[in-house]
């Protein structure tokens, strides 16, 4: 654990402010660590992915002995001294080679884990085409059905989806968005599609054997092309811009159920946003075709009775006299001629008269 | 008028941003994303890969270009901005979420009472140098009186009144209020926070502590040698023992008399529970402790005497053969 700071001076406490947990978090920084050994692939690929998240990524070029699924604390250490909630860990032996590890933090501990092997990768810079603006935010693409039913895919783009887009925005600019990542997976082998929920077991030895059938997994990037279509929406056109990466599963490490459920804790939906509209439908408003706003208002039915019309001193209700009460009886609206149609109103008068009675 | 051929051409464009899927795609607008569950194609799979995932890729971003330009948008110089709904899908968060802070004194009174927040301005507007100045701090308003080149002194002032040094021992000492009231909800929050934490547990830390010692020290001790021969870990210290009091020697006569007393009242009656076991042995029941037995006669007889066993028991011993089973 690293000792808790005091911050000395107004800098290092913004600073240490910035690092506190917020209801609306930031995007996800990520690490970028070598193993003891990475390939030339690997480290490519991890380059590649580097410019591809390049603001909120954080590089390791020294070789580092860690071995996230066996001992995870140097991890915890890091992100908690680089304020990252994720890792990417390159390591190539000879039993997984070009292995890369997707590390996903909760609190500064690890959550989950899933590795990769990278089978074929091109360079972004084999590809000579225009390169998207970095820090701008990538349109995401998922392509198979296994991204819902599998669970070891659902991870995967649960964690990929983190890595790229994680961030909880309100607005953006259309303009902006330059490019698109595609994750694409092979056929499905007919084993899934038979048995569409495989057998997932914490025995480390199955998934390794598991892997073999799962299909590939194609990452590529494109830049995208806007051209005007004639109606509101323009016509999109793609340009690989690269990387791409061809990669298989490997092992993976499923989150604990209950750090899992912290995590996944949303923040209460605050009063000023429920009025403006957000957690439920904002009753009897609505924005028509032209873009302007519409109410609707409902309005009581109005009490005649009250209504204040030409004062007269005959009409007054002050007086409360005996006989002038039976003068002001056939002119005023309060007698009561049937019982059933009169207004409440009336009917208590008449009930108070029929006891003075 | 022939119109078909404007038609014609309005659906020929409209059918280029047109994404037509058998399974329709999934968007998440708020997180930029779109799934497509369709299954792949194996025959332009294999045919040509990059032409297929390339062809999949622009229907999905087509699909999610048509959502995004359909959402409401404000314009700015650098083009539309949409305001995006809120993400679907649920990915975990990389912190927990900020707990609430604690609450000063003044904001829970303020609770109480139904006391609006009211943000104070940082500035306020100086009449003499017509500008807006701060009201604390660098170049602050509040220093205006030490400051100032004269000063009014009342006529029945002492000698050494020093106006300027009242003015500023005021500010200081408010300072110094501000900051003693700072520290009390400190505290305050600190120990509502231990409280809030030991609740769930054994009342305060230290009834806690005390337990857990009380604890140790009877396991340490329950081992066959009673702790005698065990290893002990390093930095354990040695147990004390209960210390044994012993009366003083020399006391007061009477204090020595009603002693004595005490003790032959107590030789006179017999303890009740002891008497009844005693007296059980010579009768022909076999001893409770008896291996392979299942009857427990103590509990049997007092069950069948409805509880008065003891006495029932005794009664019987003093009237028949109890002094000789005694023996």
């Amino acid at each position: 654990m690293l000792r808790t700071i005091k911050p000395k001076n107004a800098r290092s406490k913004r600073a240490l402010e910035a690092r506190e947990p917020k209801e609306v978090e930031d995007a996800r920084s990520a690490i970028f660590v070598r193993g003891t050994h990475t390939g030339e692939k690997v480290n490519g690929v991890m380059k590649d992915l580097m410019a591809l998240k390049r603001p909120n990524a954080i590089s390791f070029s020294k070789k580092n002995v860690v071995r996230p699924f066996e001992d995870a604390s140097s991890l915890d250490f890091w992100a908690q001294k680089n304020d990252a909630s994720m890792f990417v860990v390159g390591q190539s032996t000879k039993k997984r080679p070009d292995g890369m590890i997707f590390v996903r933090m909760y609190d500064y501990r690890v959550l989950d884990m899933c590795e990769v092997g990278v089978e074929s990768w091109k360079a972004m810079s084999e590809f000579k085409t225009a390169k998207a603006t970095p820090g701008h935010k990538p349109l995401l693409h998922f392509a198979s059905e296994l991204f819902d039913t599998h669970p070891r895919f659902q991870q995967l783009k649960s964690i990929l989806m983190d890595f790229f887009n994680g961030e909880e925005i309100e607005s953006i600019c259309l303009t902006g968005l330059e490019h698109i990542i595609s994750i694409s997976l092979g056929p499905t082998p007919t084993a899934l599609t038979s048995a569409p929920q495989p057998m997932l077991t914490l025995n480390p030895q199955t998934p390794s054997d598991d892997t073999k059938n799962l299909p590939i997994a194609h990452i590529r990037a494109y830049t995208t092309k806007l051209s005007p279509s004639g109606t509101k929406t323009p016509v999109v056109s793609l340009e690989p811009m690269g990387p791409s990466i061809d990669l298989r599963l490997r092992r993976h490490a499923d989150p604990d159920a209950e750090v899992l459920k912290q995590a996944m804790k949303r923040p209460k939906v605050k009063k000023q946003d429920v009025e403006s509209g957000l957690g439920k439908k904002k009753k009897n408003m609505e924005v028509d075709e032209m873009g302007d706003l519409r109410g609707r208002i409902h309005v009581a039915r109005q009490d005649l009775d009250k209504l204040q019309t030409r004062k007269m001193k005959g009409l007054k209700k002050g007086n409360n006299d005996e006989d002038e009460d039976e003068d002001e009886e056939p002119e005023g609206g309060d007698m009561v001629v049937d019982e059933d149609e009169g207004p409440k109103e009336s009917r208590k008068k008449s009930k108070k008269r029929k006891q003075r009675d | 008028m022939d119109v078909s051929h404007i038609l014609a051409e309005h659906a020929s464009k409209q059918q280029a941003t047109v994404v037509d899927k058998e399974i329709p795609l999934d968007i998440d607008v708020g997180l930029l994303t779109v799934t497509d569950l369709n299954p792949v194609d194996v025959e332009s799979y294999e045919a040509n890969l990059e032409e297929y995932l390339m062809s999949t890729a622009r229907d999905g971003a087509q699909a999610l270009i048509n959502s995004l330009w359909s959402l409401p948008a404000t314009h700015s110089p650098d083009g539309p901005i949409a305001k995006l709904p809120p993400p679907i899908t649920q990915l975990p968060r990389s912190k927990p979420l900020p707990k609430p802070k604690p609450l000063t004194k003044w904001e829970k009174f303020a609770n109480a009472k139904g006391i609006q927040h009211k943000k104070r301005d940082r500035k306020v507007w100086d009449e003499e140098k017509q500008e807006w100045v701060n009201r604390w701090g660098w170049k602050g308003a509040n220093k205006d009186k030490e400051q100032q080149w004269l000063t009014e002194v009342p006529a029945n002032a002492d000698i050494d009144f020093d106006p300027r040094k009242v003015a500023r021992d005021e500010r200081k000492a408010k300072m110094a209020k501000n900051e003693r009231q700072h520290q009390q909800n400190l505290a305050r929050a600190q120990s509502e926070k231990g409280a809030s934490s030991s609740s769930s547990g054994h009342g305060l830390q230290s009834e806690r502590k005390k337990d857990i010692d009380r604890t140790l020290a009877v396991t340490r001790a329950s081992t066959a040698s009673m702790g005698r021969f065990d290893r002990s870990l390093e930095g354990e210290k040695k147990l004390k023992g209960v210390k044994r009091k012993f009366d003083p020697t020399e006391v007061s006569s009477s204090a020595e008399k009603s002693n004595n007393l005490a003790i032959l009242s107590k030789l006179d009656r017999e303890p009740q529970l002891k008497k009844a076991k005693r007296a059980s042995e010579p009768t022909e029941a076999p001893s409770p402790k008896k291996k392979g037995d299942v009857l427990n006669v103590r509990k049997a007889v007092r069950g069948a005497t409805k509880g008065a066993a003891g006495a029932a028991l005794r009664r019987e011993v003093s009237s028949g053969k109890g002094k000789k089973g005694r023996r």
